[in-house]
């Protein structure tokens, strides 16, 4: 009986937990489907008419079709650079041995951490001073900041766990190093590494300070969501939870891969 | 190819573009506080360390020092306590299948971006319309003004911050733990150790280095606050929100365009990630994690 008593006790504890993380989610996810009449009531409504005025609502805000075009193409940008950038340089430092090696390891990931108010400031500069301001080209050099530390950092691990009897093998066969890489570690490593691309392109779709700041005319997803807080006095909270719901959705899909690499990427070994 | 050739044909093109986006605005940062540049006028003067002896004697730099403080304080060990107490409320009393659901909800809200989080938390802190003052109107309290009374605002926004973060932590702590050797913890059951006890002596102490890792990313991430602040109360009521990367925004591009004085504000800031950052390269050397 106590035993029985414990594990319900257990269930409603999950239970109030999962909520927790859930609900102010699920709460602004069904905001979206109501009607502005059914969101602004003093008293909670769970049961109400499904409608999706507030999504074609905001489908006609040109600044919200043109911030989605602007997130696509610049965080498509910066993170597939910083792949193609990132990962070659992760299989160095997965498989070659040099002086200051953890040292440099580490300077590329604390570039991650770095303010981003530290940052924006003078690439206002940096960037009026070369008339780049405003541009898809200066938003994704400024990115790069962001997903290719990111590459580099979760695609070490992703080469480490390939076999190195796999490389041996390509080398006695007379494969040159280069062909090593792109013959055996690449193939091997590949899902992982393409986790990674994810992980960095959900990092960077998120991000709101750097583009807040950077752009007016190319203004990313959440700029265009985060404006909407500021025309006039009456809250559009239909419109609110469309445009958050639609900015959401990318990243939320992409959860279970980002679980995947939140041990690497929080609590990241350093080889050596 | 060579070895060689591989090794800097793969490496450098990576290390020159970050040494770039890195260095430039790093000198940048540095020239543009040592000179009156405002952004509105094209042409800037030399003034050596002048904004900064103007910062000392700046109150509203002072009092968003003392936010940025308070902020740091609340949201690292609200979500530090957060996390360590789901983990051992959690720890083995999950199957497979259960724990795999429940991990992927708890790391949801971090995973969604932050102006998201700001507003769906805003929907609820409404005075009008939000559940909270739904439910403390219930209990006869209310309706409470969570963003725009200046006592609770700051802590209203961390109670977001601390519902990110700490759910995270939940999941990476009891992962910590769960993966433990099984050995001292079965040994310490068998001599009839209580759970309270067993965590306070044997789980917990053999994953200090990795806790106090994880205190200093935090204390990083907490310097990145910007986002969420500004979209819930843009620092205020007044500036009782006011932390120092939105008092810097507010000075260098929002309100005065005093680009100079605001670098001065983010080199503080840089400062502090820097030191932080030392202190977790520090643990990591200490204890290299298996």
């Amino acid at each position: 009986m106590v035993f029985r008593l414990k594990k319900i006790l257990l269930y409603v504890v999950i239970a109030i937990i999962f909520l927790i993380a859930i609900f102010p989610i699920y709460w602004t996810a069904i905001g979206s489907f109501k009607f502005v009449r059914d969101i602004v009531t003093p008293v909670p409504k769970f049961i109400f008419t499904p409608t999706l005025t507030n999504y074609i609502d905001v489908l006609k805000i040109a600044d919200i079709r043109g911030s989605l075009l602007n997130s696509i193409i610049v965080v498509t940008g910066a993170s597939l650079l910083g792949f193609i950038l990132g990962v070659p340089a992760a299989y160095v430092f997965a498989r070659f041995s040099f002086k200051h090696k953890d040292d440099l390891q580490f300077w590329v990931l604390s570039l991650r951490m770095m303010p981003p108010v530290a940052v924006v400031i003078p690439f206002i500069s940096i960037w009026l001073g070369l008339g780049l301001f405003d541009t898809y080209i200066s938003l994704i050099v400024t990115y790069l900041l962001i997903s290719l530390p990111i590459v580099i950092w979760l695609s070490i691990d992703s080469f480490k766990n390939v076999p190195v009897e796999c490389e041996e093998a390509a080398m006695v066969e007379g494969c040159s190093y280069f062909r090593v890489f792109y013959r055996v570690a690449l193939p091997i490593a590949g899902p992982t590494l393409i986790g990674g691309l994810l992980f960095s392109f959900i990092l960077v779709w998120n991000e709101f300070f750097l583009a807040f700041v950077l752009t007016s005319q190319k203004m990313t997803m959440p700029v265009a969501a985060a404006s909407f807080a500021m025309v006039g006095m009456e809250i559009p909270w239909g419109l609110i939870c469309a445009s958050i719901c639609l900015l959401s959705i990318p990243p939320l899909i992409l959860a279970s891969v980002f679980s995947k690499f939140l041990q690497s990427y929080f609590l990241p070994k350093i080889s050596e | 190819m060579t070895r060689r050739q591989v090794f800097f044909l793969f490496l450098l093109p990576a290390v020159l573009v970050l040494l770039m986006v890195s260095i430039f605005p790093l000198i940048e940062a540095v020239n543009l506080s040592l000179h009156n540049r405002v952004l509105r006028y094209p042409t800037a003067r030399f003034i050596g360390l002048q904004n900064f002896s103007k910062l000392a004697g700046d109150r509203r730099f002072w009092n968003s020092l003392k936010i940025s403080f308070i902020w740091e304080g609340v949201t690292v060990s609200g979500s530090l306590l957060l996390g360590i107490a789901l983990a051992l409320a959690l720890y083995k009393k999950m199957g497979d299948k259960l724990k795999a659901v429940l991990t992927l909800a708890l790391i949801l809200p971090v995973v969604l971006p932050r102006v998201s989080a700001a507003y769906v938390w805003r929907l609820m802190y409404s005075p009008v319309l939000g559940v909270f003052n739904y439910f403390l109107g219930w209990v006869g309290i209310g309706p409470v003004e969570f963003l725009s009374n200046r006592h609770l605002a700051l802590f209203s926004v961390a109670i977001i911050d601390i519902w990110q973060w700490g759910l995270l932590l939940a999941v990476l702590i009891l992962n910590l733990l769960e993966s433990l050797p099984e050995e001292p913890t079965e040994a310490a059951l068998i001599d009839g150790v209580g759970p309270w006890q067993l965590h306070r002596y044997i789980t917990l102490p053999m994953v200090v280095p990795q806790i106090v890792s994880l205190t200093f990313v935090k204390m990083v991430e907490s310097l990145r606050s910007f986002d969420l602040i500004y979209v819930l109360t843009k620092g205020g009521p007044g500036i009782s929100t006011e932390t120092l990367d939105l008092y810097a925004y507010q000075a260098g591009i929002g309100i005065s365009g005093r680009i100079s004085y605001a670098s001065c504000i983010s080199l503080l800031m840089l400062i502090a990630t820097v030191a932080f950052m030392t202190a977790i390269w520090k643990v990591y050397k200490k204890w290299s994690f298996a």
